[in-house]
């Protein structure tokens, strides 16, 4: 029977689907799942667990529940998650937004200078920040400091966690600030206007009309951020591995550095799985809280 | 030229029955309106026309010929869309020699033929700028040239003149009225506006919720709605509906509306408790007694024209046309309603006809 | 607000700034400062002769790194090999996005809507998460090459040749798709957010006007789709360009390294830094990225917006 056009297209739409969503599926969806059952087995690299793997039900979970560098890893995750994307980046790219939404010059050069880290590629970030971070005092960050005053420090050993934090705020103002600008030029002008005509402050204005109309937009930016800084892996790598003694180590070096140095696949899988569930958790909430509209 | 016949054709996806029956001809070379409010299933009837969308049940025939599986680009016809559909990347002759150019016809020709399309829409300066360059009605034009270049037996429009302001819109009514007359296509044409059905049309189909609720003639429908809602939605501003009932004496058949009582004139096959009176605005008048008097809430004065929209108590309003320019400083009116200009619909909303005496 | 900045350009010198005015340019300052003062360091040390970890003025200015880069074998290798297999991997994402996205915009399907949520949650799939499985996977997949290779070629040289290119652990074929598929997510959601944007009037009038298939996708959509490929292709090859992970993971033979690997490999052997080398790679590496960055930029908040409405 002749195919009508209808259900000619019917097909032509399943079969244009299907390649992108084998690779997905194959490098994407099903490591995901099997994530979950090597995080059940003793799987390593090396020793007598390498040569045949077996299944030890949830122990690696117990192991890991009772391991402090697991706890230790998810408490370095968090304060980099809340210390970067929701504190820093966030400040900064609204502060950003707002000032470059006002009657200034040079404004195109503002917006390129505070864009260009967002460009620049992982590894190379981490080289910059070396550089910037290095001890002895013609480090750069120790001459400036010297300005005020401060002796010469050793950055990444001294104050390691807030060193990748700063490196991270300094990579994601651009997003921050691109994002909220498009929030903020999208409110309707009319609707200041008329706060205006009903006599609100400049501070009222803000509080009452500006923020509550930026929270989508707001909301949208910690959801992005917060899932893209969570499965951050080779900036902090480069920078810190991980050091020193485990403090910079988020759940992405973890998982690495149980799987690939320690050679510990199950356990490093187990690490996975709860890293998985928390980022499907965040984008499980988002659509349903927010009603993400496909 | 080409005759289409709809024979009891039904669209459904899934559970949800779009179009649920629908039957009806287009004569070769008539212009057919179909007319319904959003989401009554014109568009879906107007692409299963077009073998865009599977007609789920009922046969479809273009030409004497049972056309439900022939796939679009072989039915002859062309389909000129809402958004007009013109390739920007394309100049207007490149547009309108589209479909010539797929088929692999000479150069010549194609040129030949994309320059008669535009002599008769006179488009002839505009060939060589892009769609973005021109104006809304400019646009219009091309698309439709696109349609006629193809010489085809049937053009079907879908909305076609949403998008344009009111003036362009009045223009383009006349255009396509000329056009028609001088291209002689079998033409299918979908809007909401009853405005477009009633001056383009010569055969209106009103579509509501998947069903046909009148087809005629527009005068037709104008003067004889056989329904309620084809009595609202043709004719604006609409026809007044009241509710009522219906007495008798021993000679006469009276309606009653809120104190209202009208004889009527014919005889009515009628058993069952409530009826609605219809009314059109342009049929009341005035009356000098002080009986059934109505507040006069709002005049609107056209110049043209006067309308007076009057409420009794919490009754529905009463829209009232008067010809002419009335200065009118009263806050009280009476109303005549002539009997023979009465409409008389059942509790279902169907049409009651009165006895032939 | 023109009005203001006339004023302000206009008048500028005579107008004295006001003190709000002073806090806002203080501030912007302050922050293009933070963001461009690493900067300062890579570009000077790229054209310093004596070019070191700290920052300083050069003496004399000389563009001998760059030079140098290209007469490196390495340095030339691994540009190469970061070219090729990142614009691979584009195209790959770009073509089969081009696809889905179309398909899932069009579709009326019952699997609409389940796909389009399973990709947004697949988008958010941390990488490092799945560094293990993947692994296996990859292996796996090796295997099953290699052995086709040795079935189909006998010739030692040429076994050895075919398994480079199509190997997935330390071979080309392997990065490129696993580079692809992390891209795919965000490019079927660009593109489908594109397609939702062009009208279906276009596709039905071609197919009215008796155009195939292929005649759609090439005369009708491909130049309709452009910008929306344009955004998807500048996305997906910035952020193949700047992944770390998978070369990591997945390269091991000084041939087959790219930039971002060869970059921190290079900077790990303590005892022979050559800065200025490494600092002229790391500009030539950023420089690709940050010019799709620019092109890329107005796209960003479509994109986003598009794939995640609040």
């Amino acid at each position: 029977m002749q195919l009508t056009y209808e259900r000619r297209k019917q097909l032509t739409y399943r079969f244009m689907m299907t390649p992108a969503l084998l690779l997905m599926f194959i490098f994407i969806v099903f490591p995901a799942f099997y994530a979950f059952s090597l995080s059940l087995t003793n799987e390593a690299l090396l020793g007598f667990a390498a040569k045949e793997s077996s299944f030890v039900g949830l122990s690696n979970f117990e192991r890991l529940f009772a391991d402090p560098l697991f706890w230790n890893s998810l408490k370095v995750t968090l304060l980099f998650v809340i210390g970067s994307a929701v504190i820093g980046q966030f400040l900064l790219g609204f502060l950003s937004a707002v000032l470059l939404l006002r009657p200034i010059r040079f404004k195109a050069m503002f917006n390129a200078m505070i864009c260009l880290p967002n460009a620049v590629p992982e590894m190379v970030v981490g080289f910059l920040w070396i550089s910037m971070y290095a001890s002895g005092e013609y480090g750069t960050l120790n001459r400036i400091v010297a300005w005020f005053g401060v002796d010469p420090q050793q950055w990444l050993y001294s104050f390691p966690l807030m060193a990748i934090i700063i490196v991270n705020t300094w990579r994601g103002v651009a997003f921050a600030m691109i994002l909220l600008t498009s929030g903020l030029s999208s409110i309707p002008k009319d609707i200041y206007e008329a706060a205006r005509v009903d006599g609100a402050s400049d501070r009222q204005i803000f509080w009452r009309i500006t923020i509550p109309m930026l929270m989508p937009t707001i909301f949208l930016y910690m959801f992005v951020s917060t899932v893209t800084t969570f499965a951050i892996f080779g900036l902090v790598y480069t920078l810190s591995r991980g050091g020193p003694a485990n403090s910079t180590e988020i759940l992405g070096i973890y998982i690495y550095n149980q799987s690939f140095t320690a050679f510990q696949l199950g356990y490093g899988a187990s690490v996975a799985v709860v890293s998985l569930v928390v980022s499907m958790l965040i984008g499980v909430f988002y659509v349903r809280m927010f009603k993400v509209e496909v | 030229m080409a005759k289409i016949e709809l024979i009891d054709i039904k669209k459904q996806y899934g559970d949800t029955k779009i179009v649920k029956g629908v039957t009806f001809t287009v004569e070769d070379g008539e212009f057919a309106v179909v007319v319904g409010p959003s989401g009554c299933g014109k568009s879906t009837l107007l692409r299963m026309i077009a073998g865009l969308e599977d007609i789920t049940s009922g046969e479809l025939r273009i030409d004497g010929k049972v056309a439900n599986q022939v796939s679009p680009d072989k039915r002859g016809i062309a389909m000129v869309f809402q958004s007009y559909a013109l390739y920007p990347h394309l100049t207007v002759a490149e547009n309108i020699g589209f479909a010539l150019t797929l088929k692999k016809h000479d150069k010549a020709e194609v040129a030949q033929r994309v320059k008669e399309a535009a002599k008769m829409l006179q488009l002839e300066d505009l060939l060589q700028r892009k769609p973005a360059e021109l104006s809304g009605g400019q646009r219009q034009r091309v698309a439709i040239g696109r349609a006629i270049v193809k010489r085809p037996k049937v053009i079907l429009f879908d909305e076609p003149l949403s998008n344009l302001d009111a003036k362009l819109r009045v223009q383009m009514r006349a255009e396509l009225q000329r056009l028609h007359k001088e291209f002689g296509s079998t033409i299918v044409y979908v809007t909401h506006d009853q405005v477009e059905a009633m001056t383009m049309a010569e055969k209106i189909v009103v579509l509501n919720q998947g069903h046909i609720s009148q087809l005629g003639k527009p005068m037709d429908l104008y003067q004889q709605p056989q329904n309620t809602f084809v009595a609202e939605f043709i004719g604006i501003p609409k026809m007044n509906l009241l509710d009522g009932e219906i007495q008798k004496n021993e000679t006469n058949m009276f309606v009653c509306s809120n104190g209202l009582r009208i004889p009527l004139a014919a005889n009515y096959q009628w058993t069952g408790k409530g009826i609605k009176l219809g009314i059109r605005p342009e049929h009341i008048d005035l009356a000098d007694n002080d009986q059934w008097q109505y507040d006069v809430k709002i005049i609107e004065r056209l110049g043209i024209e006067t309308y007076l929209h009057l409420q009794r108590g919490k009754e529905d309003v009463i829209v009232v046309r008067l010809e002419g320019d009335h200065d009118l400083d009263i806050d009280k009116v009476s109303l005549h309603f002539p009997s023979e200009l009465c409409r008389l619909f059942n509790e279902e909303g169907q049409v009651l006809l009165p006895n032939v005496i | 607000m023109s009005i203001a900045s006339n004023a302000i350009t206009t008048n500028g010198t005579s107008q004295k700034m006001t003190k709000s005015q002073f806090k806002t340019y203080l501030t912007l300052i302050l922050i293009s400062l933070y963001c461009m003062v690493p900067f300062i360091w890579v570009v000077l040390a790229s054209v310093d002769p004596k070019a070191s970890q700290f920052l300083k003025i050069p003496e004399s200015v000389s563009m001998d790194h760059y030079w140098n880069l290209f007469a490196n074998q390495s340095g030339l290798r691994w540009i190469l090999n970061s070219i090729v297999i990142n614009v691979s991997a584009t195209i790959i994402a770009l073509v089969f996005a081009g696809f889905g996205g179309y398909a899932i915009s069009r579709t009326k399907a019952w699997w609409k809507l389940p796909l389009l949520y399973a990709i947004i949650l697949v988008r958010i799939v941390p990488p490092p998460a799945l560094i293990v499985p993947v692994y296996k996977v990859m292996l796996t997949l090796n295997d099953w090459v290699n052995a086709l290779i040795n079935a189909v070629f006998t010739d030692v040289a040429t076994q050895q040749t075919m398994s480079r290119a199509f190997s997935f652990v330390d071979g080309y074929l392997g990065l490129i798709l696993i580079l692809a598929a992390m891209q795919l997510p965000l490019a079927i959601w660009i593109m489908k957010t594109f397609f939702d944007a062009i009208p279906i009037d276009y596709e039905e009038s071609a197919a009215i006007d008796g155009a195939t298939q292929w005649q759609t996708v090439r005369k009708v959509l491909i130049p309709l789709a452009m910008p929306g490929f344009a955004a998807a292709g500048l996305f997906a090859f910035i952020n193949a360009w700047g992944d770390f992970l998978m070369p990591l993971m997945f390269t091991s033979s000084p041939e087959l390294q790219t930039l971002p690997l060869g970059l921190f490999r290079a900077f790990l052997r303590v005892d022979a830094i050559d800065y200025g080398f490494l600092t002229a790679l790391a500009v030539i590496y950023t420089l690709p990225a940050v010019i799709a960055f620019s092109f890329a930029r107005k796209f960003l908040t479509q994109t986003f917006s598009g794939g995640v409405k609040g």
